[in-house]
């Protein structure tokens, strides 16, 4: 291998093609950047989607059964006896399985969107299929399977059943890529529940999203919910995004820092829904 | 036969991959860091083939990376060929059948992958906070990479050169 490897790449020519490669990756980037990719990203992700749509189901389906799984070692040794009783029934126990939680999962956006009748929501179709998170550990995007044909357009807010998911940054036909609110250029107006607070919750890198520009002197207690503050129109005022777990005061600063864990569980995220309008005034 | 021709099939080979780690990579997620397939992939192509043709696995896989993924066209491309370059030295330079390569090139192809990476993100407009970001996710990423490449190693050796 080392010899066809040098045979296929002398030094001069490896260094040719090094520069080619890197003026090509700078070049892609320098259009992307300009906006002039759009149309080529939307083609291949058209082609990509069903893939990884497919493969979310099979690893979401894989993932549930593995958790039943283990659950169903533990009650074979305490009840090893009706193991067999039920071994034919425990392939439809599963998929009802699934089934139910899926139900319970839609009965929960359902109820979601009834309780807030401002936000017009797209029917069925509002409910999108998380169908991938970013390749990489330093931002947190997710993709899902709705796009602009489904009347979907940049800066639209995501939700769940949870709370707030984050906002969509980049719209295909068929696809959308939500900018999550733990990535770090994210940015959410935000206010305390109880201490009626405001400020701007930014994602941090590999930890939870922190709450800053607090005024200094201000109580802020651990446990305290933070809320879209609905200020600048970006998303409806309301919506849950965490729970205050760490304040971080010092003395020579002129702000202080809540540290917020999200109320969205961003590990097991599959369904969320877009907020196509909403009454800013809510 | 050249490279060129005989190495299109890394093509759909690395988008699979890509595909896999955006979907399944975040449940292997460990306290919030999840493995680098690509990366892993490139540095053991570097390992077994050579930087040269590493450098072309960089290039391919990268471009998936972020066609799959919110970041920047053609950084994770530049991030993974200067990883290959890095860790091809292990191809001509180290035996890397010894137990350790593997997973010292592992670590530090990871760590050349998230400064490039992490330039390029600064420099299209990206604000990091340098200190959080060692501790917090360089770190454990580089660790996670390291000791899944430690884990792989056996499987690894098994390639011919």
């Amino acid at each position: 291998m080392r010899n066809n490897d040098q045979r296929g790449w002398s030094g001069a020519d490896f260094a040719v093609r090094l520069t080619i490669l890197a003026l090509t990756a700078v070049l892609l980037l320098a259009l992307q950047q300009t906006g002039r990719l759009g149309r080529i990203e939307s083609l291949v992700t058209l082609v990509t989607a069903p893939g990884q749509s497919g493969l979310a189901t099979l690893t979401n389906r894989l993932s549930e059964s593995l958790t039943t799984l283990r659950n169903y070692r533990n009650l074979q040794k305490r009840v090893s006896e009706l193991e067999q009783i039920n071994h034919s029934l425990i392939v439809e126990t599963l998929r009802l399985a699934e089934v139910e939680r899926e139900n319970q999962r839609l009965r929960e956006l359902l109820a979601f969107a009834e309780t807030r009748p401002g936000f017009e929501l797209r029917g069925g179709q509002i409910i999108a299929l998380a169908i991938g998170q970013n390749a990489t550990n330093f931002l947190n995007y997710t993709m899902i399977d709705l796009g602009s044909y489904h009347g979907i357009e940049v800066g639209m807010p995501v939700v769940n059943e949870q709370g707030l998911v984050g906002r969509i940054s980049s719209v295909t036909n068929t696809t959308s890529k939500v900018l999550l609110i733990t990535d770090i250029s994210s940015t959410v107006n935000a206010i305390l529940q109880a201490s009626r607070l405001t400020g701007i919750i930014n994602g941090s890198p590999g930890s939870h999203p922190v709450m800053g520009f607090i005024p200094q002197g201000a109580e802020v207690g651990v446990g305290e919910a933070a809320l879209t503050s609905g200020m600048g129109g970006n998303f409806p005022k309301g919506i849950p995004i965490g729970q205050v777990v760490e304040v971080r005061q010092r003395d020579v600063n002129v702000v202080q820092e809540a540290v917020v864990r999200p109320t969205v569980d961003f590990g097991r995220l599959e369904f969320v829904m877009v907020i196509t309008n909403f009454d800013s005034g809510q | 036969m050249s490279i060129w021709r005989t190495s299109w099939l890394i093509v759909p080979v690395l988008g699979a991959a890509a595909i896999f780690q955006v979907v399944v990579g975040p449940r292997l997620a460990v306290y919030g860091v999840r493995p680098d397939l690509i990366l892993l992939l490139v540095i053991a192509r570097s390992l077994l083939a050579g930087r040269h043709d590493a450098v072309l696995w960089g290039f391919v896989g990268g471009l998936w990376m972020d066609i799959l993924s919110g970041g920047p066209m053609g950084a994770s491309s530049l991030a993974l060929m200067a990883a290959a370059l890095l860790t091809g030295v292990g191809h001509s330079a180290i035996f890397r059948r010894n137990l350790f390569v593997p997973s010292i090139a592992a670590v530090l192809g990871s760590a050349a992958f998230s400064l490039v990476y992490l330039a390029i993100l600064t420099i299209v407009g990206y604000r990091f906070p340098p200190g959080l970001l060692l501790t917090e996710l360089i770190t454990p990423v580089v660790l996670y990479n390291g000791t899944l490449m430690f884990l792989a190693t056996p499987l690894l050796n098994r390639f011919p050169e």
